[in-house]
């Protein structure tokens, strides 16, 4: 098998020293910081010493959580530039005119530079297992979380590529990149909420196809499918859509699996046309027909 | 072995290449030779797979290079005028990149990175980073990256512009070993004296068209020993042509719109002779100017975009 050489050089150059460890060393020291305060925090609230499910479920959300809002913070940063500062650093020709299909240099790039946050979400794992030892928490559902992490991750990373492709400079598309994450977050919300107001007359229980593009409504799900927890903005968001408890949605799907179908036909859909976009002589489909004529004619 | 026919390229409305054509045999070394702006990257470019021409066939080896894009990267090793490095790469690093991109794994690798790097004088500097070499340094790098998958048809893109003379001296000594390994190149500069002696036959472009293009002795013999006129006919330009054709001394007869360029093997008076010729047979000349036998000046004046206002 062939490792994509981009990737692998890529790998070479970030894992190079000890940047690439001390990152990922202060990282696990922030979660565990983290970790412990909510497992004393919740301790103390239960006025409590004996070992309670409670707990780990407060951990749990909170590594959770954070480590959510982390990839959707770093991952736009590490990918938003993949292209545009090849472009910058005029590399990109250099790679563009060897045999390396468009489509290679895309996902190349694409694993590359996900894959360093991906590292750090597969170190965290430990500290996950710790807080499963507590109880109160399936290795099923950490697999689940996990799962989403990585489609989460690679959507944004491919948002980034895209932006990355299409516009010249890299500050433009880290912009775009934010921009679109922050509509795909909140947009979609307002949006939600101006339909809902207009065409359901408030009736929240209603829960709208747009909102399957939202990350936070299907991160979100996906903890409150784990915990049975319906409350705050879950509810607002009629996020308990398909979990059996709400009549209006019983046949849709839960947010957070319609999130990750969505995110991995977007993801596929932005690679192609940023492959598209980097490939200088990409055939349109009359050049295809004048080179089979060509052909005919010769024989 | 490449083959360009009426090659067009347009950005926007401008026209950057007009109506080029070209045959390079194999084993040639090709001097592409035009100012600056004049199309020669434009045209590099569109041979590597890196722009899409406006319209004209380039063919390497009979096979058009949109039919088998891949293949033809396989055969071509191009290195760009201008060009960045991964600053976070070492030099040996740097040629193995490009070298898994082809395949080429293990003891393989190694050989070629040895090899390549010994041909360029780079053996010493093989575990440094690539951002700490000189600029005649990375020019050299680049031209060992562009032979990593052994290609046969080198497209080198002004690759001794911004040297000082003794990097200028290096590069040229390498470009001969690899006219000796039987390469076949094409190699750009501004500058006709710099490939005389490395190239076996010469292009000049300008302004996106080719002005003449030969051997090199034949460019050269008309750059220094014979006159060179350029004839602008209102019309019948075909003609005109033939009735030039009939004379001995007449030749490499290069047509633009409306205009000849002709060498002439004769003195003042065989000139006199022709001009009345094409006259007395009803050919509307315009003009009919012979130009400096000077190398340089023949660079600069023979343009077609000044006669075309
Ligand atoms: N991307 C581009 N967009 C518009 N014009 C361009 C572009 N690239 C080159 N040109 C123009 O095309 C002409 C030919 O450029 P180029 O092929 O780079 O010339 P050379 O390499 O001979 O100096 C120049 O006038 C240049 O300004
Ligand atoms: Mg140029």
């Amino acid at each position: 098998m062939n490792i994509n050489p981009v990737f692998l050089k890529e790998l070479k150059v970030r894992m190079r020293g000890w940047k690439a460890a001390g990152i990922i060393a202060l990282y696990l020291l922030v979660l565990t910081a983290v970790a412990v305060f909510i497992i004393y925090t919740v301790f103390t609230d239960l006025y409590t010493s004996s070992i309670d499910p409670q707990v780990s479920i407060g951990a749990y959300t909170g590594l959770a959580v954070i480590q959510f809002i982390l990839i959707m913070f770093i991952v736009p940063a590490l990918t938003a530039g993949a292209i545009s500062g090849e472009r910058e650093k005029q590399t990109l020709d250099l790679v563009l005119c060897t045999r390396l299909r468009p489509i290679s240099i895309i996902t190349g790039k694409l694993i590359a530079s996900t894959g360093q946050t991906l590292l750090l979400i597969i170190a965290s794992f430990p500290l996950f297992s710790m807080v499963f030892l507590f109880g109160g928490i399936s290795a099923k559902e950490i697999m689940q979380l996990f799962g989403f992490y990585i489609v989460t991750a690679v959507t944004i990373g491919s948002i980034g590529i895209f932006f990355s492709t299409h516009l010249k400079r890299t500050t433009a598309s880290t912009v775009f990149t934010y921009g679109t994450l922050a509509f795909l977050a909140f947009g979609t919300i307002f949006i939600g909420v101006f339909y809902i107001r207009i065409f359901y007359n408030w009736d929240y229980q209603k829960f709208l196809p747009i909102l399957y593009s939202n990350p936070l409504a299907g991160f979100g799900s996906l903890l409150a499918e784990q915990f049975g927890y319906y409350g705050g903005i879950n509810a607002f968001l009629g996020l308990s859509a398909g979990s059996g408890q709400n009549s209006n949605a019983a046949n849709a799907i839960s947010p957070w699996l319609g999130n990750i179908i969505f995110d991995v036909v977007l993801s596929v859909v932005l690679l192609i046309m940023s492959a598209a976009r980097i490939n200088p002589v990409r055939k349109s489909l009359f050049d295809t027909v004048r080179i089979k004529r060509k052909i005919k004619n010769k024989d | 072995m490449l083959s360009i026919r009426n090659l067009n390229k347009k950005y926007g409305r401008f026209q950057a290449v007009s109506d080029l054509n070209l045959e390079i045999p194999e084993g040639e070394i090709f001097g592409f030779v035009g100012p600056n702006g004049a199309g020669k990257t434009t045209t590099m470019k569109i041979v590597c797979g890196l722009l899409r021409a406006t319209s004209g066939e380039i063919t390497l080896d009979g096979t058009d290079i949109l039919q088998n894009i891949k293949g033809i990267k396989e055969k071509i090793g191009y290195m760009p005028d201008f060009f960045g490095v991964y600053d976070d790469l070492k030099v040996n690093e740097y040629l193995e990149f490009y070298a898994s991109i082809y395949n080429i794994k293990g003891q393989e690798r190694k050989r070629i990175t040895n090899d390549l790097l010994e041909l360029v004088d780079l053996v010493s500097k093989r575990e440094a980073y690539v951002d700490s070499l000189s600029r005649g340094m990375k020019q050299r790098l680049c031209l060992a990256r562009s032979l990593v998958h052994n290609p046969r048809l080198l497209v080198l893109d002004e690759p001794a512009s911004g040297m000082d003379p003794r990097a200028r001296f290096e590069m040229k000594e390498i470009l001969k070993n690899l006219k000796g390994m039987g390469k076949t190149i094409i190699i750009s500069s501004h500058i006709l004296p710099e490939l005389a002696e490395l190239c076996t036959s010469i292009g000049i472009i300008d302004k996106g068209r080719m002005v003449i293009s030969g051997s090199n002795a034949e460019i050269m013999q008309q750059v220094y020993n014979k006159k060179i006129v350029r004839i602008k006919v209102r019309d019948r330009l075909d003609d005109a042509v033939m009735i030039l054709k009939e004379y001995p001394f007449v030749d490499k007869l290069l047509t633009g719109e409306n205009t000849i360029q002709a060498g002439f093997g004769g003195g003042e008076e065989e000139m006199s002779r022709v001009l009345s010729d094409l006259i007395s047979r009803g050919i509307p000349v315009v003009s009919f100017a012979p130009m400096d036998g000077n190398l340089e000046d023949v660079f600069m004046k023979v343009t077609k975009g000044d006669e075309e206002q």
